[in-house]
């Protein structure tokens, strides 16, 4: 591990072009729904101090806590003070951390091999996408490398203080999303597989440190899914989640059913619309690592394979998919497409061969992820982009207050099956109702009504109305109807 | 004694009036429900095809397409994905591959008849393989190529004039394989302007054919 200045250096400065890169222009994408329904938990616990962890729909609690101190450095105490910089903030800290935390992990390959590793996760798409994107998945991905770095650390220095940080942070993996057991199991399942290849353990009593890290983790998971104290059936709730899961999970209706090589294809070669999506020689050179990782016995190698097939078999291997997931693939994949620059013959010119491949993919991801991440950030063609918002919902709440103004004491009436992430937009705002069905009485200062139910709201309507349409999502079209001047 | 009973009760009832003073109702509207991750939309959710119901255009005997393979120009003369000839070339299927895609915000495509003409009619396809609408969609004729002299607006529902060519009070419409047919009523014109600012899935601008029928002028 680098221990000078000049040595840290390169990484400290890839780590903060990732943090630039993360942070560049936060607010620019529209909300999708999962990260407007999560903003608006979080700033109902910025605002009134209280969260109840909710096993249905939500994941982790960690998320919505840790927008409170980015909140309050930004002056934010209420939920309409809130804004996207602010929620965004929470996974674009922790991407720019889990580049860090993989250039440090990486160490034992070399110091180019490890800047190289640090540099494909920092310009992996997926990884830059979901670093700007208020779900849980980005830190859960962060933790696991913090509590694999802290639980390497402790192998070898035997210091109990690093099994008690690994389990800190096994607990903040618990505490980010319900999915963190496989990720744990995962790694040490990896870790035995590639025993042989490993060094004997430094600590003189495992069995002891082992009941702190776990003590360490069962007590940060507990103080956040029970809010702190305040709130003890999280505890219970956190276990229940299993079961609602697994029956949402075994029912095969949840809508995101995807075929086994789905987080594969993600990695290869895609053409949506007439856009092409690729991360191919990313995937070929984390292959070559493969094959370095079989060839050599280096331990961070064969450990980086094992862990990234457990993972992806894992992942494939359930029928409910979302790209999110994918970055948990990212890592590993980094390891491996270093290792395969690390494993070139000793020469001059298997050296320069090696760079300009590595800078060759470099330049392919950074492509890629500018393309997914900036130029077609809310683009259904996009794979990332998952059911996403369309660009349209920044102009719900101008025309909303516009109404308002003209007609003060006039509800705004939303009636549509599905209206996320339309309260993120209205949140402050006074006079607004939600409805899944046409109500009694419709007429409002604005109407918004999906198109599905235009019909049945226009017919309830009282006095002239002028229809216009604005978009929610990528085909899914929302009728709005304005009293007539 | 009737008299002052009347006045009682005058009096009572400006009270009872004054007692009620009245105040805005205040109603408790629902809150939103916290959901999960939405469905992949594979179904659109078109509202019913009002459409179908209105009956062909009239137009005058002898009206032939006169915009077929004829020459196209646009505000972004490099297309995101396409070419521009695509416009005129015949194929109107959803299919990927079969349209054409211009940048984001405003951007118009401009079609060259070759000859002056009486138009009857333009027909439009933005992009029909997913329910969505077109913001700000007018449709311009005239026989000046730069479209700064004699020129007639046939559609325009740009009702925030957003494209900056004044405010248009025709109806926005979800787009169908039907396409959207507009009454040209035989100006007499030799280039046909179309513009648009975006659709209701995102920011950018797509044809995937538009027909422009009328009689050539000799």
């Amino acid at each position: 591990m680098p221990r000078t200045l000049p040595s840290w250096l390169p990484l400290v400065l890839l780590t903060l072009a990732a943090l630039g890169w993360r942070t560049w222009d936060l607010a620019a994408r529209p909300m999708h729904v999962d990260e407007a329904n999560q903003a608006v938990k979080a700033g109902e616990l910025l605002e009134s101090g209280r969260y109840a962890y909710d096993p249905g729909n939500h994941h982790g609690p960690v998320l919505y806590f840790a927008v409170l101190p980015i909140a309050w450095a930004r002056g934010q105490r209420t939920l309409a003070q809130l804004d996207e910089v602010t929620v965004r903030l929470v996974p674009a800290l922790a991407g720019a951390a889990s580049v860090l935390l993989l250039g440090l992990l990486a160490a034992p390959l070399g110091r180019w091999p490890s800047l190289a590793a640090a540099a494909f996760l920092a310009a992996s798409p997926p990884a830059v996408y979901y670093s700007r994107y208020f779900v849980q998945e980005t830190l859960l991905a962060t933790f696991t490398l913090a509590a694999i770095l802290c639980a390497r650390r402790w192998w070898s220095t035997g210091r109990s203080r690093w099994a008690a940080a690994a389990g800190a942070f096994v607990g903040l993996m618990q505490a980010a999303k319900e999915s963190a057991p496989l990720f744990v199991l995962a790694a040490l399942a990896a870790l035995l597989a590639t025993r042989g290849a490993t060094q004997g353990p430094a600590p003189r009593r495992p069995a002891r440190d082992g009941l702190v890290a776990a003590a360490a983790a069962l007590a940060v998971a507990a103080l956040f899914y029970s809010s702190f104290g305040a709130h003890p059936a999280g505890l219970r709730d956190a276990l229940s989640a299993y079961g609602s899961q697994a029956a949402r999970l075994g029912s095969g209706d949840t809508g995101h059913e995807k075929p086994w090589g789905y987080y594969l294809r993600l990695f290869a070669w895609q053409r949506n619309g007439g856009l092409v999506f690729e991360q191919a020689g990313f995937l070929a050179l984390a292959l070559a690592g493969l094959a370095a990782a079989v060839a050599t016995r280096t331990a961070l190698l064969r450990w980086a394979a094992a862990y990234s097939l457990l993972v992806l078999v894992a992942l494939s291997s359930v029928a409910y998919k979302t790209p999110w997931h994918a970055i948990h693939l990212v890592p590993g994949f980094a390891l491996l497409a270093a290792g395969a620059v690390a494993a070139v013959p000793a020469g001059r010119c298997f050296r320069v061969a090696a760079a300009a491949a590595a800078l060759a993919v470099l330049g392919l991801l950074v492509h890629q992820a500018d393309r997914v991440a900036r130029a077609y950030a809310s683009d259904a063609r996009n794979p990332y982009a998952y059911v996403h918002s369309s660009p349209d919902v920044l102009k719900f709440r101008g025309l909303a207050d516009a109404a308002r103004l003209r007609s003060p004491g006039a509800p705004v009436r939303v009636i549509s099956e599905e209206y996320w992430p339309l309260p993120w937009y209205f949140r402050g705002m006074d006079g607004v109702g939600y409805w899944t069905s046409p109500p009694a009485d419709c007429d409002g200062a604005l109407v918004i009504a999906s198109a599905g139910l235009a019909e049945a709201v226009h017919a309830r309507l009282h006095g002239a109305y002028d229809p216009s349409y604005l978009g929610l999502r990528p085909g899914f079209v929302c009728v709005l109807f304005t009293p007539r001047k | 004694m009737l008299r002052t009973l009347a006045i009682l009760l005058a009096l009572g009832s400006i009270g009872a009036a004054q007692a009620e003073e009245l105040v805005p109702l205040k109603i408790e509207l629902p809150k939103p429900l916290f959901v999960g991750t939405p469905r992949p939309i594979k179904v659109a959710n078109l509202e019913p095809d009002q459409a179908a119901n209105a009956g062909p255009l009239m137009v005058p005997a002898g009206t032939a397409l006169l915009s077929l393979n004829k020459p196209v120009t646009s505000s972004d003369s490099s297309p995101v994905i396409g070419e521009l000839a695509g416009i005129t070339d015949g194929d109107k299927s959803g299919d990927e591959g079969s349209y054409v895609e211009l940048g984001p915000g405003v951007q118009w495509v401009q079609i060259d008849l070759g000859g002056p003409a009486k138009v009857a009619a333009v027909v439009i396809w933005h992009f029909h393989a997913q329910a969505r609408v077109y913001h700000a969609v007018v449709v311009q004729a005239s026989n000046d190529p730069l479209f700064k002299t004699g020129v007639t607006t046939l559609f325009n529902n740009d009702d925030t004039n957003s494209d900056g060519l004044g405010k248009g009070t025709d109806y926005a419409y979800i787009e169908t394989y039907k396409g959207k047919v507009v009454d040209a009523k035989g100006v007499s014109a030799r280039y046909v302007r179309l513009y648009s600012n975006g659709n209701t899935s995102d920011e950018l601008n797509h044809y995937t054919e538009v027909e422009v029928y009328g009689k050539p002028v000799n």
